[in-house]
């Protein structure tokens, strides 16, 4: 029997006055996977999430969640965590008061307000302000609070917000334990990155619309495969370029190598073919596009240059940039150095 | 509502809570008693303009002059409350805790019903303290000023005094709707603390200036007779009844608005 899908939604849209948010999005979550929503700060990902949850209203369209309209939000949010945007808490409350509040709201089993801090590695700070926690320990704490009715449905929107890389880390592995227990787990996120490495199943979303939904394997798969070609002398990489071009095979300089957009089979005749011009390489290696290539090919945007990227040669305020490949992603933000250091998580 | 009566209550523990609401009231309270003996005279002289902030020593020692000094400061009593109520509503909205309570209490009107009845409940604790500690400061520099006490004591003594609680009370309900009104309409606790005391205090002043029945029918007036059980303009089961069916309506507003807005 196939799985009933968690989430399915139907021409949601939402405007904002002329704006549209959303426009139209067919979404189908499937059941006890961790499916990514992504898509750039600005796309609606948070605006989707927040009419999944009953907290704004689709201006038409509508939604089914665990099987229930959520124009009826109460029939199935007993049974959701979400994590909703930045981590909102009562900072003059500690950590596990913040909780406390949420439990008896819910009418939850407050032992899972033990079960969920252990969970996130936040036992020893329970009692202390939430005004004296890190970035990542409010964002571990909104995890906990999600994770506090033991739902079947857990709805994160960018969890690893201001987590250091052992933290996202820690995230990812706590959002693959939940989906191994059979819950569905919605994360959203615009470090696309992240998503790839943890999601099974994922949505993009661009300017409010659906561009893609599926696996991601078959997404990456779909993409088509580069060789990244490293000549000897760097001043031999424009006419390395030329030379594929010359081939049929379309090529652009990345930094001292080549991109050449030709699949894997070909890198023998690319070598032939580069010592026959007399250009020798020290380096040729199979590129295979990430989730961010394969995002913007499918949206036909650009990755927008990161100026703290020295190999980026294009100005992020000069509109007349030739077209680059994508840019590596973004490293996840960096937690505040006064902040005080992370406890680690519960080992699980 | 249960869930959102309890879950407040985790939240009005807090000490900045205890400071500003129970705090609050008990200060103005203690500070009204003492000032109302202090000023206490014998006999008011004749044309003395400052009559109205004087009180006699003989009219102190009836059985309601136990509570004159804190039903003359029933008005703060009333802006303590609403503040309490703005800024525990409008909180949420700042915050951005109104949403991770949503998700727990989708039932919008059960959230915002049970919070109101934790505050007011938080509310009464508060007169009733402030009450205890004036009374008791009343017994302690009553006699010194020569007041009487033995009517306090009094039956009649005794119905004045929880007539008075009472009163204050549901003046501070009054307020503490417009309170919430204007945390929901305005989302920022200070921005609706500011407006909520800027009305309450200069702004029905000015209305008055302008229209002599103001007094008959503003809200501000009405709660303020209320609390004082009625006065020679408006009687007090007008008063109520008024300002009953304002509080319905603003209440009644409000929850559409809080019910049907996007969070």
């Amino acid at each position: 029997m196939v799985p009933q899908a968690a989430v399915v939604t139907s021409g949601l849209t939402k405007h904002f006055g002329q704006r549209a948010a959303v426009e139209k999005v067919d979404i189908e979550l499937p059941s006890g996977v961790v499916s990514g929503f992504v898509g750039p700060n600005g796309a609606g990902k948070t605006t989707t999430i927040q009419m999944l949850l009953g907290l704004v209203r689709p201006t038409s369209g509508s939604a089914r969640v665990l099987g229930h309209p959520i124009s009826d939000p109460s029939a199935y949010l007993p049974r959701v965590g979400a994590l909703i945007e930045s981590p909102a808490f009562y900072p003059t409350l500690s950590g596990a008061r913040n909780l406390s509040v949420l439990t008896r709201l819910g009418r939850l089993d407050r032992q899972r307000i033990d079960t969920v801090l252990d969970l996130v590695g936040l036992t020893e700070r329970r009692n202390d302000l939430v005004r004296t926690y890190s970035l990542g320990m409010k964002q571990r704490l909104g995890v906990a609070a999600a994770l506090l009715p033991d739902p079947e449905l857990v709805i994160l929107d960018e969890p690893t917000n201001g987590l250091d890389p052992a933290g996202i880390r820690e995230i990812r592995s706590l959002l693959r334990d939940l989906a191994d227990r059979g819950i569905t787990v919605f994360v959203s996120s615009h470090l696309l990155s992240e998503i790839e490495a943890i999601c099974d199943h994922l949505v993009m979303i661009s300017r409010g619309e659906i561009v893609f939904q599926g696996g991601v394997t078959a997404l990456l798969e779909a993409q088509r495969d580069a060789l990244l070609a490293t000549p000897e002398h760097p001043h031999d990489v424009p006419a390395l370029a030329e030379l594929c071009a010359g081939l049929g095979k379309p090529a652009h300089p990345e930094g001292d190598s080549v991109r050449v957009q030709a699949g894997e089979e070909w890198a023998a005749e690319l070598n032939r073919q580069a010592m026959a011009a007399g250009i020798t390489l020290k380096g040729l290696q199979a590129a295979r596009a990430s989730l961010e290539e394969a995002f913007f090919a499918i949206t036909g945007d650009e990755a927008p240059p990161d100026p703290r990227d020295p190999r980026d040669p294009r100005d992020p305020r000069d509109p007349r940039d030739p077209r680059d490949p994508p840019d590596p992603p973004d490293p996840p933000d960096r937690p505040d150095p006064r902040d005080p250091p992370d406890p680690p998580m519960a080992e699980r | 509502m249960l869930g959102a009566f309890l879950s407040e209550w985790v939240k009005l523990r807090r000490r900045s809570m205890l400071l500003w609401g129970l705090g609050g009231t008990l200060f103005f309270t203690v500070l009204a008693t003492l000032f109302t003996f202090e000023r206490a005279v014998k006999t008011l002289t004749p044309g003395f303009h400052g009559h109205r902030f004087h009180v006699t020593i003989a009219e102190l020692s009836r059985p309601n002059g136990l509570v004159h000094g804190i039903v003359d400061v029933s008005n703060l009593v009333g802006i303590v409350a609403l503040a309490l109520f703005a800024g525990a509503t409008a909180s949420e909205y700042s915050q951005g805790t109104l949403r991770n309570l949503l998700v727990r209490q989708p039932g919008r009107i059960k959230l915002l019903s049970g919070k109101f009845l934790a505050i007011a409940l938080f509310v009464l604790i508060a007169i009733i303290l402030a009450f205890v500690v004036a009374i008791a400061v009343a017994f302690a520099v009553g006699p010194g000023k020569g007041v009487h006490t033995s009517a306090w004591t009094s039956s009649s003594g005794l119905n004045d005094t929880f007539q008075a609680i009472l009163h204050i009370y549901l003046a501070a309900i009054g307020y503490g709707v417009l309170g919430t009104a204007l945390a929901v309409i305005l989302r920022s606790p200070a921005v609706a603390i500011t407006v909520g005391i800027a009305y309450a205090l200069p702004g029905e002043q000015i209305i008055l200036a302008l229209w002599d029945n103001g007094n008959r029918w503003l809200p501000g007036q009405l709660l303020s007779a209320v609390a004082h059980g009625g006065t020679s303009v408006t009687s007090y089961s007008r008063a109520l009844l008024i300002a009953t069916l304002y509080a319905v309506v603003v209440a009644a507003g409000t929850l559409v608005m809080f019910q049907r807005r996007d969070v």
